[in-house]
């Protein structure tokens, strides 16, 4: 008796199995499938049976055809997947189809980056109007009119009791208005100065620090600037609290930190001090709490404030402040 | 302000080396600025000795002179009469700047070449002799610099001094400040105090007549004075920090307010009308000519010193042309006054004129110490001026400025400041800037701020003042034990950092434009006139007319910027930027500040690449990218509807939208009006989207819930049908969802055909259906059905036909 198909088969399969190369499988191929091969020489062989047995074994051996091609097929593709042929490849160098992304404005990294930072510290997050009333940007502030301390800060008018806001320090106000300490808030945002040259532009962001409560102290103010700076620049950059005056702070500092260019040596950036001023802080004054109805008896409270602007200019080495305006794409594109 | 290392040293001892000093000012809070030679004009000036002297050929009067310049011999033409043989004499070299602004150049003078210049006192500004070179000591070495040989080299300081310091607005200010650091003991100029005899009343009175804006005037007169240049030292000192010497009585005033901060002022006594002051406000539209030769028109709220007639200076800010001092004056009046510093701030705004005297009125002068510049000055006039001084002062002080004592508590102090400073170290530290100090309890002092410290009125003011002489840097950083409570993140915060995050996945990047326009911006937009964008908001002082009010959209700025970028051959752009706009309310309320999210493409809609041809970007481009932008914000149900004519501005009419929400409008979108690329000077097809966020911020959205995912499989069938080209075919779509059938899962336009085959004027629309049952797989004969209803359903709305 000749092997049956399911014989034949077996045989088959292991013989593809066991080949290891795409010569071998294309011989196992030749083999069983060619016109000559033992599969077509058993399908031949059908036409001998009995009548009533040829459709099953015809389908039968029809069917195993079909699973060795395919059983080759798939060796042969396994065997391509491990050691391809010289000639099968695409250019994997040629750019991808899908679209770069763009890039977010400096501005709104660094500002993310602060803010990210004092978030989590506990932070709140506030914002307020950019168009202010004289009370919230000066008066709450404790800049009267005709104060020599509005000198400080070249102003745009809108009227005599509407100005562009020249700092975020009046959503201090709005949010102690609203709320009772202890609190902490962070307070980001454009501010409006008639100033415009390499180091001013007449619109600009700061991000102003408020912490009231109980026993806050002028250390802490420290404690958290400290902090803040080594996580914004590096563990390496000290800084140094130096007086100075805020009308809506008392006592006043501006605060300084080595130089990131030149670490202190000295150079063009920060006019060969070794320092740069990158934050105004101080302990709210007690006019600003009388004036949100705060029990100055009891409530302590510090207050900072930093132009966003400069920090982007010290960490990404840009030398004009203007640049953030022209929007140029070859700038944007490199952040 | 500006003071110099050696005037200091008049008040106080200096022995650390200026660098230190500076930075012990800074750290005191008063920042140095910069640090200065003010003789480094003398740079290229060197002592030269003259070898040999021979006669001009062409000019009587010069004489051509060979000079040592120690490395050199020079030749230098020299008209000077004392010129000798082997005398020594400042010798300029060509670059030398001279005082009077002149730039020395090797020249020929008659023919004759000359190296450089022999100086006269006068020309280096060194003395007041001018009738001759200025004769050096003869033991100096020929070629050595001309400031070091005769040690002029000095340092001036410029301090910026923050506004609440007015007593350091002078000499002595500042040498109090390094006394107290250096705890060294300051030495104040010798002032005898005035005698009983007040023979001044004999000649003059003062009639203070407005107290609230002159609490206190005090003048003396000095007799018989010869109004002259000053001597060598005080016209050093003056120029030393920047002042031009005029006269020894003007100079003798700036002198005195440099020192003390005491703004003085000197009339000639013979000017005034009747001899007398009155100080008085101004009554409404007098006009006064002050010294700089302009006309002022006064108002009432000035304050005037007037003579028995008329006004004589504007008082505290700039005195009258009608009371010069001149060459010819005899009798000066000298006025030392205290003046209400907001009465000065505001006629200094008023006028626009800023001087020295209102800068430190307006500041806040030392009112104890008024009398002791005045006795000072008239001293120096009588010495310098060889005047005849009249006996005693006049003194009106009718509103005393008193110095309240303030009570400190030390352990508030600490609990301030985060650090334990016992009571002596405090008392000590504020004694040191002549505080007087008291105790009052066991946790309190009395302190009493001395008078020229306008500024101290506070506890706070105190602690200050101790922590800032203790070192800010030896308060020991500490992190607060504070909790408090978090609240909800701001929603125009979380949806604008969203809209960030996804319009840079689609590929946009992120621009900031100013939040100020120009008004024609509005023109340049095709604004109709009652467009609510021309609710401008103007500012009164811009810097630039381009920037005169504030935007009321967020389109100008994309253009402007796609301008800039086109003009640097930046062709593709995708950009967008957030911010607000502001509609005005009127000019006394705040207006209203509206949140919105723009964005703008242009150029080509890839970057030129291997695998797609070049295509400029189009209508469909910025859609698919506010649908994006919508869906990342889960916004669904969007419609876009074509913007009706009226409503379209500065975009094309039938290539733009208006984003439909709930039934709100959320933005618009579309393609930049033809007319308004023109207007902005643009030469290439934009397409913008706007969005309102308040608006945005104002939809109920959706709440995501979890919902059953299907368990039978989906049937699918196209349909095509042909319509009118005007038929919009989301009105397809929405025609298929609005039948209710409830086996429909979803539709899609997948094909919009023109030409060819298709009639015109029509189009094809192939629209694939999927139908789903959640409860059992369905049958194709079903599903045959629905989908032929459906059919029929849409040819006979749309009027549509089928495919042949
Ligand atoms: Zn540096």
């Amino acid at each position: 008796m000749e092997k049956t198909i399911d014989q034949i088969c077996a045989d088959a399969l292991k013989e593809i199995e066991t080949a290891k190369s795409k010569d071998s499988l294309n011989a196992v191929s030749l083999k069983y499938l060619s016109r000559k091969g033992i599969v077509t020489q058993f399908l031949r062989s059908i036409s001998k049976l009995p009548p009533e047995e040829r459709p099953k074994a015809g389908e039968r051996a029809n069917e195993t055809k079909r699973l060795l091609e395919k059983a080759v097929e798939d060796a042969i593709n396994s065997l391509d997947a491990r050691s391809p042929a010289a000639d099968s490849f695409i250019d994997v160098s040629l750019p991808g189809r899908s679209a770069l992304p763009g890039s977010l404005h400096p501005i709104t990294q660094i500002t993310r980056q602060i803010c990210d930072i004092f978030t989590r510290m506990g932070f709140d997050i506030a914002e307020g109007p950019e168009v202010e009333s004289d009370y919230y940007n000066f008066e709450a502030l404790n800049i009267p009119k005709y104060h020599p301390a509005r000198d400080m800060q070249d102003t745009f008018y809108v009227s005599d009791n509407i100005v562009l806001r020249t700092h975020t320090s009046p959503i201090q106000v709005r949010v102690m208005e609203k709320r009772k300490p202890p609190l902490k808030v962070i307070a980001p945002g454009k501010v409006y100065r008639s100033d415009s040259d390499i180091t001013h532009t007449p619109m600009f962001h700061q991000v102003e620090g408020l912490m009231v409560g109980e026993n806050i102290s002028f250390g802490n103010l420290k404690g958290i600037l400290s902090n803040f700076v080594h996580l914004m620049f590096d563990e390496k950059t000290s800084l140094r609290f130096r007086p100075s005056f805020f009308p809506f702070t008392e006592p006043s500092a501006e605060v300084d930190i080595l130089c990131v260019m030149c670490r202190g040596k000295g150079c063009r950036v920060c006019s060969h001090t070794g320092w740069l001023e990158v934050l105004g802080a101080g302990m709210v004054h007690p006019a600003v709490f009388e004036n949100v109805g705060y029990d100055t008896s009891r409530i302590t409270g510090f207050a900072f404030g930093m132009g966003v602007e400069r920090i982007t200019m010290l960490k990404y080495g840009i030398d004009d402040i203007r640049k953030f305006f022209e929007n140029d794409f070859r700038f944007l594109r490199q952040f | 302000m500006k003071v110099s290392l050696s005037w200091l040293k008049d008040y106080v001892r200096i022995e650390t080396d200026i660098h230190d000093l500076t930075s012990a000012l800074t750290m005191a809070g008063l920042e140095v600025e910069s640090i200065a030679d003010p003789f480094d004009y003398l740079e290229k000036v060197v002592v030269g000795r003259i070898i040999e002297i021979k006669p001009h050929p062409n000019a009587g009067n010069l004489k051509i002179c060979r000079v040592d310049a120690g490395d050199r011999i020079l030749q230098v033409v020299c008209g000077a009469p004392n010129v000798k043989e082997n005398l020594l004499a400042p010798l300029a070299l060509p670059g030398t700047v001279l005082p009077d602004g002149s730039l020395l150049a090797e020249c020929e003078i008659r023919g004759q070449t000359s190296e450089g210049m022999l100086c006269s006192e006068r020309e280096l500004e060194l003395g007041e002799d001018g009738s001759g070179i200025m004769v050096l000591p003869g033991n100096l070495q020929a070629g050595c610099n001309i400031a070091r040989a005769i040690g002029l080299s000095d340092y001036v300081l410029e301090i910026g001094l923050t506004p609440n310091r007015s007593d350091c607005l002078s000499v002595i200010g500042i040498a109090r400040e390094i006394a107290a650091i250096q705890k060294f003991k300051i030495k104040y100029p010798d002032v005898r105090r005035p005698g009983k005899n007040k023979e001044i009343f004999d000649f003059t009175s003062v009639k203070i007549e407005a107290p609230e804006h002159c609490p206190r005037y005090a003048a003396a007169l000095v007799a018989d004075i010869t109004v002259a240049p000053s001597p060598f030292w005080l016209r050093k000192r003056l120029i030393s920090v920047g002042q031009r010497p005029i006269n020894n009585i003007v100079d003798i005033t700036n002198f005195i307010m440099l020192e003390c901060g005491q703004p003085l002022h000197a009339f000639d006594f013979d000017l005034l009308a009747e001899n007398r002051i009155v100080v008085r406000t101004a009554t409404k539209g007098e006009t006064f000519i002050t010294l700089d030769r302009k006309e002022r028109t006064l108002d009432p709220d000035m304050l005037m010193i007037c003579d028995g007639k008329k006004p004589a200076a504007i008082a505290g800010v700039m005195g009258g042309l009608n009371s010069e001092i001149g060459s010819s004056t005899k009798r000066v009046l000298i006025e030392s006054a205290y003046f209400n510093p907001l009465s000065i701030r505001k006629t200094s705004k008023k006028t626009g004129l800023s001087t020295e005297a209102s800068y430190r009125f307006e500041r806040g002068v030392d009112p104890g110490g008024t009398v002791k510049a005045l006795v000072r000055a008239a001293g120096l006039v009588t010495e310098i001026g060889k005047g005849k001084s009249i006996k005693g002062i006049i003194d009106e002080y009718p509103l005393i400025q008193k110095t309240e004592t303030i009570e400190l508590s030390i352990s508030a102090t600490g609990r301030v400041l985060g650090t334990e400073l016992d009571k002596s170290t405090i008392k000590s530290l504020l004694e040191s800037i002549e505080f007087k100090v008291k105790n009052s309890g066991a946790d309190t002092i009395k302190v009493t701020p001395p008078s020229f410290r306008v500024d101290i009125a506070r506890p706070v003011d105190l602690m200050e003042e101790a922590a800032r002489l203790y070192g800010y840097n030896r308060i020991p950083a500490s992190l607060p034990l504070m909790q408090s409570e978090t609240t909800q993140p701001l929603k125009t915060l979380a949806l604008r950092e969203n809209i960030k995050n996804i319009m840079t996945g689609l590929s946009f990047t992120e621009t900031v434009n100013y939040s100020f326009i120009c008004e024609s911006s509005c023109d340049r937009l095709n604004l109709s006139s009652d467009d609510p964008k021309r609710r401008l908001l103007h500012v009164l002082n811009p810097l630039t007319e381009e920037q005169n009010v504030m935007r009321t959209s967020l389109v100008p700025g994309l253009l402007e910027t796609m301008h800039r970028n086109l003009s640097q051959q930046t062709r593709n752009l995708n950009i967008f930027e957030t911010g607000k706009m502001f509609l005005s309310k009127g000019n006394e309320s705040l207006p209203e500040e509206i949140e919105m999210a723009a964005g703008l493409m242009t150029g080509g809609r890839y970057s030129q690449s291997w695998y797609e041809n070049d295509a400029d970007c189009d209508f469909y481009d910025i859609k698919g990218a506010v649908e994006g932008l919508l869906a990342g914000l889960n916004i669904d149900n969007v419609r876009f509807t074509k913007m009706p004519v009226e409503l379209c501005s500065y975009t094309r009419y039938g290539y733009s939208a208006q984003i439909i929400a709930e039934n709100k409008t959320i933005g618009i979108i579309g393609e930049v009006h033809p007319e308004v690329l023109g207007n902005f000077d643009l030469k290439q097809k934009a397409f913008i989207f706007e969005l309102n966020c308040n608006t945005v911020l104002s939809l109920s959205g959706r709440d995501k819930t979890a919902g059953q995912l299907p368990k039978f499989p989906a049937s699918t069938r196209d349909i095509t049908i042909i319509t009118d080209k005007n038929i919009e075919a989301m009105s397809v779509l929405e025609k298929i969802n609005s039948i209710g059938e409830k086996l429909i899962e979803n539709t899609h336009l997948f094909d919009i055909f023109e030409g060819a085959s298709i009639p015109a004027g029509k189009r094809s629309v192939s629209i694939r259906i999927t139908y789903r049952s959640s409860e059992k797989t369905l049958e194709d004969g079903e599903v045959n059905n629905i989908h032929k209803n459906i059919t029929d359903r849409l040819t006979m709305e749309f009027g549509a036909s089928l495919p042949v």
